[in-house]
């Protein structure tokens, strides 16, 4: 874990997050009314941490982290209010990429402030770093950002990838992109060329058409590197692949995303968003169709990006194990709001929300017996236009009358250990729940 | 009553009963290439696996991904027919025994009653009634619930379809019976009109679960059924899957890569590895003492909620090899540490190697092989040639390959390689029941035991 409290930055106030998501309010209609489908969600991803996004299905994960790239389906879905802040990083000034102390030998730190260049203003709300607010971007530049600065894995790997372009086309356009440097190197040219080069590498990149056998390559300064230039592209795109322990990446190359089972297309996505080198690393469930041996890998890959580009992530998943062996800290998400969020070693030592409890019950193992594991009772609540009442009621075994009149903040019950229960929030007041006490 | 539960009440329901009996079944799918798309070699995704699921039991199957497993549950389902052996339903246990008798004997008798009991049993020999009743006794949940669930389709079409298919219910009966499968799962009436993509994709998948229970089947295969669901709802659903096993005799083929939620849920457990089986046994007994190496890189590989804080997890070195050349020996010897000079070492572990060393690999211009394990590498250059010779007796490769090694002999831009010639190895018993598929066998050396 990094130490994110005294780096020296050079900006006026190092941002220690790389993003805050604050009052993140989304809604979805339906036939019998609003579907709130997430709810004020208020967190901050800190920078260079993994920060783990847990909850029941529908309770709003995915429709979180995708808010980050615009990716939400509006319309339908409503912003109805909220910001997702995101301080981009660039390559660090002190060392121009090599890595120093500054930049924790990594080459990067966030961008500074362009309309103060660091000195802090009202539009970086005084920290001196370049601030972008992404749910209200135009769309020019969140596609630069996509896929650029964030990357992103998706839960359905059947959707992500394009079904008309071969896995070799669609990675390659990561490479011309974002790593230019290295197919520059591989070509060997010379610094004098480079900046048309790499333009010239990045027109092929967003023409989208699939070849990139083209007449591009046949202009100075690349005509006569062409083929070292496909080379190390085809060498480059195999070994990401082989990263991610597929076979025989040079004939996954040549495939088409429905050539390959489910558990392939996921490696090939998550290829493709780590040789993106992305500061945020959106990772939505990235191993629910791998077995346990490739996800021990990836988990590996995206740590050692994170070493290497001082890269957050946001990793979604519903595994608990998973989280509590990978993640810095943890959020808790229930019907549509952040009801935990913590430490990791604080949340699974001392669960503080009935909810985060019943979860880490119902865990199978070995030691249960068959048809008795600890099922949280009842299903989510419909999200249509709920009552001012905790979220949990109905399937709480703690919940009083007050639970049902009122609905309970996120507040602090440790050192970076919050909660939002009135077992906490109300504790001591005659109509306060209790761990004690089960109501049923 | 119709034609249907006559043949089902044949069916004498006692726990020995092997629902499905699985003998030596492969899936070779062809590699076609060029215009004329003909076909260059086959990948083997699942290559003669045996194993039987008995009546009311679970039997987990666990591997890497593309090692076949869901090939192989299309196989047993009835999606897709193997390429060769058979699949068999409702057999008893005596059936199951003369069938294995019949699959051994060569003679023309044994042929013709074998012939005789495969159009009653092998699946994909069935006809008419007894089809009928296969189809809707055998069941799947696949691990993309968006690619199995209809997107134009409510709710009420989709898991009432099978009830009108097989004229269950219609009507108001329909509706009902389709709202008491949804409560099972953990849905309910307000989800009867809504389409597939308004749900978020846990709550498809158990879609698809009531759509398999539906018929109130004898056997489901579920295939990563629980891997999109968090806990919370897995727990349910495994708990119910519990309930409707006890009630219904209902049997299980359990496919996934959680080890915590076969280890809860599996009475047997099958670990695969490249379309063969590496062990099989009991559940409690192949995770005390596992057997396979591979089955111990799968139990290192998870985390697991009481563990220690700090254990790591162990990534499994290398990738599982092309299925269209699977290794010799041990299909998993190329990833294997404790792997000895008997594992099948091959030339293809030679040009393996070669390919992850650039500029060697560069210069090798064409393998002319005898057979899998001897063969001439010609390289354009003698220097290469002898570079390549040099490598293959220093310790840059592993030392059982090395002493697997009968010959290494350089003639011009050419290394002869030639390696002990080894059968594919057998699944061989350690204990009642637990097979395990590897040369190196502790019970053996350990004098003491039994
Ligand atoms: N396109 C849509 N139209 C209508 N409702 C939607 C849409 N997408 C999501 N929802 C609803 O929003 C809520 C949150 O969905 P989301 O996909 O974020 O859940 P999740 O936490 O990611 O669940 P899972 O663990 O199953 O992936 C759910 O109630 C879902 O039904
Ligand atoms: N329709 C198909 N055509 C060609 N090859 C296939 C097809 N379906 C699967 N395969 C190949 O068969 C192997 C096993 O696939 P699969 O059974 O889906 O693996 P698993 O379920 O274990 O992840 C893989 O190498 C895969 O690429
Ligand atoms: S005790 Fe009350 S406030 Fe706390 S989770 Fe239960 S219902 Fe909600
Ligand atoms: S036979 Fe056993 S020791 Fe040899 S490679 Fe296979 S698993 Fe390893
Ligand atoms: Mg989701
Ligand atoms: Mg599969
Ligand atoms: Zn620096
Ligand atoms: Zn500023």
């Amino acid at each position: 874990m990094l130490d994110m409290t005294n780096r020296p930055s050079g900006l006026a106030n190092s941002p220690a997050t790389i993003a805050s998501v604050r009052d993140l309010t989304v809604h979805f209609p339906s036939k019998r009314g609003m579907v709130h489908a997430v709810d004020r969600v208020s967190f901050e991803i800190r920078d260079g941490e993994t920060l783990g996004l847990v909850g029941e299905t529908g309770c709003g994960k995915s429709v979180t982290g995708r808010s980050f790239l615009q990716l939400l389906p509006i319309p339908p879905g409503i912003l109805a209010q909220g910001t997702v802040t995101f301080h981009p990083h660039a390559r660090c000034g002190a060392c121009a990429g090599t890595g120093c102390d500054a930049c924790n030998s990594t080459g990067r730190r966030p961008a500074a402030c362009p309309s103060c260049t660091g000195a802090g203003c009202a539009q970086c709300n005084g920290s001196g770093a370049e601030t972008v607010e992404l749910l209200r971007l135009p769309e020019d530049r969140i596609r630069r950002i996509r896929g650029d600065r964030i990357a992103m894995i998706f839960q359905d790997p059947g959707k992500a990838l394009n079904p008309t372009l071969t896995i070799g086309d669609q990675l390659s356009e990561v490479f011309l992109q974002h790593r230019t440097e290295e197919l520059l190197d591989a070509a060997g040219i010379g610094p004098e060329d480079r900046g048309l080069a790499a333009r010239l590498l990045g027109r092929l990149a967003s023409q989208r058409n699939g070849s990139i056998d083209n007449l591009l390559l046949s202009l100075p300064p690349l005509r006569g590197k062409r083929n070292l230039l496909l080379d190390a592209l085809r060498n480059n795109v195999a070994a990401a692949l082989a990263e991610t322990q597929i076979a025989n990446p040079y004939q996954i190359i040549d495939r088409y995303p429905h050539e390959l089972s489910g558990g392939m297309r996921q490696r090939v996505m998550i290829a493709q968003a780590l040789a993106c080198n992305p500061d945020l690393l959106i990772a939505d469930e990235p191993t629910t169709a791998l077995d346990v041996t490739v996800q021990a890998r990836i988990l590996e890959l995206i740590k050692d990006l994170q070493k290497r580009r001082q890269t957050s992530v946001l990793y979604i998943s519903h595994d608990l194990s998973l989280v509590r062996r990978i993640c810095d800290r943890v959020a808790v998400m229930y019907a549509g709001r952040v009801v935990e969020i913590g430490r990791t070693d604080r949340i699974f030592r001392n669960p503080s929300h009935p909810y985060t409890r019943g979860l880490l019950h119902a865990v199978p193992t070995a030691a249960t017996k068959r048809g008795q594991l600890m099922a949280i009772k009842g299903t989510v609540p419909e999200l249509v236009d709920p009552p001012p009442s905790c979220r949990f009621v109905g399937r709480c075994p703690h919940e009083k009358a007050l639970c049902r009149s009122k609905n309970p903040e996120l507040a602090q019950i440790s050192d970076e250990h919050s909660v939002s229960c009135f077992i906490h929030d109300a504790a001591g007041a005659a109509d306060a729940p209790s761990f004690d006490e089960k109501t049923q | 009553m119709n034609a249907m539960n006559d043949v089902s009440s044949k069916v004498d329901r006692r726990a020995d009963d092997v629902v499905l009996a699985v003998r030596n079944v492969k899936k070779h799918y062809p590699i076609r290439e060029g215009v004329f798309q003909s076909v260059v070699g086959h990948v083997k995704a699942v290559d003669g696996v045996s194993f039987d699921i008995r009546r009311g039991e679970t039997v987990g199957l666990v591997g890497e991904s593309g090692c076949g497993k869901s090939t192989l549950g299309r196989c047993v389902s009835g999606l897709s027919d193997p390429t060769g052996g058979g699949v068999y339903f409702g057999l008893s246990k005596a059936e199951v025994a003369r069938l294995d008798t019949l699959l051994a004997d060569g003679s023309a008798a044994a042929q013709a009653e074998l012939a005789q009991m495969e159009r009653r049993h092998r699946i994909d020999r069935l006809e008419g009634a007894a089809q009928r009743h296969f189809r809707r006794n055998c069941q799947m949940v696949f691990q993309d619930s968006f690619a199995s669930l209809n997107p134009r389709q409510l709710v009420i079409d989709i898991v009432g379809r099978p009830l009108r298919v097989y004229r269950e219910a219609s009507g108001d009966a329909l509706t009902e019976r389709v709202v008491s499968l949804l409560e099972q799962v953990g849905l309910g009436r307000h989800h009867l009109y809504r389409f597939p993509h308004q749900f978020s994709g846990g709550q498809r998948q158990r879609i698809s679960i009531a759509r398999a229970l539906a018929l109130d089947p004898d056997l489901i295969v579920l295939d990563e059924p629980t891997s999109a669901l968090d806990v919370s709802v897995q727990a349910q659903i495994l708990n119910l899957l519990y309930e409707l096993q006890r009630d219904r005799g209902l049997a299980y083929l359990f496919v996934t890569h959680d080890l915590s939620v076969v280890h809860h849920m599996a009475d047997r457990l099958v670990t695969m590895y490249l379309g063969r089986v590496a062990e099989s046994g009991d559940t409690n007994t192949v995770f005390e003492t596992p057997q396979h190496p591979y089955t111990r890189a799968l139990i290192a590989a998870k985390p697991d909620l009481n563990d220690d804080e700090g254990r790591t997890m162990q990534a499994l070195e290398g990738r599982v090899p092309d299925p269209a050349r699977p290794p010799q020996g041990c299909r998993f010897h190329t990833r294997c540490a404790v792997a000895t000079p008997m594992c099948g070492w091959e030339v293809d572990d030679v040009v393996r190697w070669l390919e992850s060393s650039k500029g060697v690999f560069d210069a090798l211009e064409g393998v002319d092989r005898t057979n899998a394990f001897d063969a001439a590498l010609r390289f354009s250059s003698e220097a290469a040639a002898r570079n390549l010779a040099s490598t293959l007796r220093s310790d840059a490769i592993p030392a059982a390959m090395q002493q697997a090694l009968e010959d290494v002999t350089v003639s011009g831009g050419a290394v002869r390689v030639r390696f002990r010639e080894v059968p594919e190895v057998e699944l061989t018993e350690r204990g009642p029941g637990h097979h395990a598929a590897c040369l190196i066998n502790p019970s053996h050396s350990s004098s003491g035991a039994n």
